[in-house]
């Protein structure tokens, strides 16, 4: 996998922590939107350790 | 030709040159250290003191300065607020979802708060040390065991699960129960401790008249708890038993899952140094050891657990680096053997870690009992039995019931054990003046 590979998924992996916090932001406190938006920003932080972490 | 998508679970960590390791290491590092230092009032005091500061940290003999954490200073710290967890904790108490404890064998259990994010990552190192092991999508992964509060075989199960492994958790069922339940769903994997995988292959050959080479279909096995799936002859013994490849691990509560034994099975296991930095010190002087071949104590950092961060710690295991690159393509480093022994007392049985003088203070806890006793470990076939020899006070014959009850209580709370317990006559047991020997393990070593 080439470093352009790389910067490419991670600006991926950046765009679902995006989308997953704007879902938090827009839910209004409704609790199955926002527990599950955590859930997808638990996993994410994972993508980042395995692949964000080589990038920054 | 296989791919390396086939053989590693993120080939872009764990195929990353040496170098390319080292830098990634010191930079999270830093991280965990900024962010323990900026949200636990514990580590932010410990660096402080030492007159360190996140950003000091440039390298790895800047790492070695930063102060160690033993699990005395945990203990004093918890049972406080925030409840129960006390001032190492980083997160907001309502982010916690998850509770383990330690044992407790040494002493007052550890209690060990992760929030959804930090489980995340527990599943994440184990589906690292599984899918190095061969587990794959297609396994139906037993697991005989009750996971209680206890951490290793919950997070086994979620490693599991993250790779796509069909789960059983086969954890209330007894011996015989869980034997029959695998074969009955043709369970490919099973996870337990070494002396469980050696009885539930003689229960099965002595009580159910299965060979589980012939009649189960298990090819895989994960160990945990004790050190038996890294001492040849009883890896040799258990997978002769099962016709199964036997695979060690390493974890611990306070810590995460830090090292792994892959399939080339090359007399080590990998330290996960993408997710860890362990440094093993000289036991006297303290200096880092990097060459192979020579014991010294870990020192380890977990370095992307949150709610409780794991930073410098130092575990008491012994252990040495393997002199060999693995054949298997990763370039993270290997311990030789695994956990070869520890720094402090301490011996396993039944694989719970058992300190001698927490038998002791169960005893002496029970006020109807005399003061001496005798704990003696043994080994019959390939299971642990430990018995202990009490004296009842004179004037406490007739509680003899109750005070059995409340022994066998505390030993529990204590030890986590079971034992086998006789009453002898008051005075019976020997006396020592100087150094008492109250705690025998007659076991054969390996």
């Amino acid at each position: 996998m080439t470093r352009t590979d790389l910067k490419e998924i991670n600006k991926m992996i950046e765009g679902i922590e995006k989308r997953a916090k704007g879902l938090i932001e827009k839910g209004q406190g409704i609790q199955a939107i926002e527990r599950n938006a955590a859930r997808i920003l638990a996993s994410t932080k994972m993508l980042k350790i395995n692949v964000s972490d080589l990038i920054s | 030709m296989v791919s390396e998508s086939e053989v590693f679970w993120n080939p872009l960590l764990e195929t990353l040159p040496r170098e390319e390791i080292v830098k990634l290491q010191v930079k999270k590092f830093r991280r965990i250290m900024e962010w323990a230092f900026d949200h636990s009032k514990f580590h932010g005091q410990l660096y402080r003191d030492a007159g360190l500061e996140p950003g000091d940290i440039k390298t790895m003999e800047d790492i070695a300065r930063v102060p160690k954490v033993e699990k005395s200073m945990m203990r004093g710290i918890q049972k406080k607020e925030p409840y129960p967890y006390g001032d190492m904790l980083c997160v907001p108490l309502e982010d916690v979802t998850e509770f383990r404890q330690t044992s407790g064998t040494t002493g007052q259990p550890v209690y060990q708060p992760d929030t959804w994010e930090d489980w995340e990552w527990w599943a994440e190192s184990w589906a690292y040390i599984l899918y190095s092991q061969g587990y794959r999508k297609s396994d139906r992964v037993f697991i005989p065991f009750g996971y209680n509060i206890f951490v290793a075989f919950w997070a086994g199960h979620y490693g599991a699960e993250k790779l796509g492994c069909e789960v059983v958790p086969g954890g209330v069922l007894n011996t015989e129960a869980r034997l029959l339940k695998m074969q009955e769903l043709r369970a490919t994997a099973i996870m337990a401790t070494p002396t469980y995988i050696l009885g539930m292959a003689d229960t099965a050959r002595k009580k159910l008249g299965l060979d589980p080479v012939k009649d189960l279909d298990i090819r895989k096995i994960t160990c945990a708890g004790e050190p038996g799936a890294s001492i040849p002859a009883t890896k040799k013994r258990m997978e002769d038993a099962w016709g199964a490849k036997v695979f060690d691990h390493i974890g611990a509560t306070e810590i995460g899952a830090w090292s792994y034994e892959c399939m080339e099975q090359s007399g080590g296991l990998h330290v996960n140094e993408a997710l860890f930095l362990v440094q093993i010190e000289d036991i006297e002087s303290g200096e880092i050891i990097d060459q192979p071949n020579k014991q010294g104590r870990m020192v380890i950092t977990a370095f992307d657990r949150l709610a409780q961060p794991c930073i410098r710690f130092d575990s008491k295991d012994i252990i040495m680096w393997h002199e060999q690159q693995c054949p298997c393509g990763r370039t993270f480093r290997m311990i030789k053997g695994g956990v070869v022994g520890r720094a402090d007392d301490i011996t396993k049985v039944k694989g719970v870690l058992l300190a001698p003088t927490a038998i002791e203070e169960a005893v002496r806890g029970v006020t109807e009992l005399g003061d001496e006793y005798e704990a003696i470990v043994t080994k019959r076939g390939d299971t642990d039995n430990i018995s202990l020899k009490v004296e009842l006070q004179p004037e406490a014959e007739n509680l003899r019931e109750a005070v059995l009850a409340k022994l066998n209580d505390q030993l529990r709370i204590k030890t986590n054990l079971r034992y086998n317990i006789s009453f002898h006559p008051y005075g019976s047991l020997p006396r020592y003046d100087v150094k008492a020997k109250r705690f025998k393990d007659l076991r054969k070593k390996h």
